[in-house]
């Protein structure tokens, strides 16, 4: 007797399916994040660190390594101001 | 009140007033965030003394540290900036793959070892440096030179 292939056939839908969205979603954040994978477990140090990337190079997962950073470096901090609520 | 972050931000402020003239402009280093943390160690290395007096300084200066230690915060720049351009000068492709990989394994280092290796060997070479965790527990390999590695990307 052969392998009953058409009870398989759903089974290949439902892994074809899940395997395309997977990839799918996994292009999607790899294009968000300039062609490399994606940051997880994120805590305020790697925020820091991620604005401080962005800073020194406009975007947020954008590295260089010179030793000097470019004018304006010093200035670009902003501070961040709220309105008053009362 | 300026003491929290802010959470509801809707304008931003940038204030160009520069520094007085008696403080000594130091150029900030331009390293990103996988660069500093793959020379981290070497910076370590080299800068053992200033970074220890700019840690002490912070510390004993209740709370004024940012405008008392200034002076101790130029030389560690100083410092981590030749080291930067030394590792630039002689290493720079190890140190730009231990880099890259960094990056793609959101900046754990216990994923990148064997460009790590790779890195280390070549700064020990040229500039001396050793990277060593201190505090390893004696007769036990520290946690950079072990062979296996059980969960990371590049298998054991």
């Amino acid at each position: 007797m052969g392998v009953p292939f058409e009870a398989l056939i759903p089974y290949g839908i439902m892994l074809a399916m899940f395997g395309v969205t997977g990839a799918g979603l996994s292009k999607i954040r790899h294009m968000q994040n300039g062609g490399k994978r994606a940051r997880h477990s994120v805590d305020q140090w790697d925020r820091v660190m991620m604005d401080r990337d962005r800073r020194l190079t406009g975007y947020l997962r954008g590295q260089t390594d010179s030793p000097s950073a470019p004018a304006g470096f010093e200035l670009n901090n902003p501070w961040r101001l709220e309105k008053r609520i009362i | 009140m300026a003491g929290r972050q802010p959470r509801f931000n809707q304008t931003t402020l940038i204030d160009t007033t520069p520094l007085p003239a008696e403080i000594p402009p130091v150029t900030e280093i331009g390293s990103s965030s996988a660069p500093l943390l793959s020379a981290s160690f070497f910076i370590g290395a080299r800068c053992k003394p200033y970074n220890d007096d700019f840690m002490q300084c912070k510390s004993e200066s209740n709370g004024k540290g940012e405008i008392d230690c200034l002076k101790e915060g130029r030389k560690v720049t100083r410092c981590a900036r030749s080291v930067i351009e030394d590792v630039n000068k002689h290493c720079l492709e190890e140190f730009r793959k231990h880099w890259t990989c960094l990056d793609n394994n959101n900046q754990q280092l216990w994923q990148c070892r064997p460009a790590e290796w790779k890195l280390n060997k070549c700064v020990f070479d040229n500039l001396k440096l050793e990277k060593v965790i201190p505090d390893t527990p004696a007769g036990e390999t520290p946690v950079h030179l072990k062979k296996r590695s059980t969960y990371s990307h590049h298998g054991p």
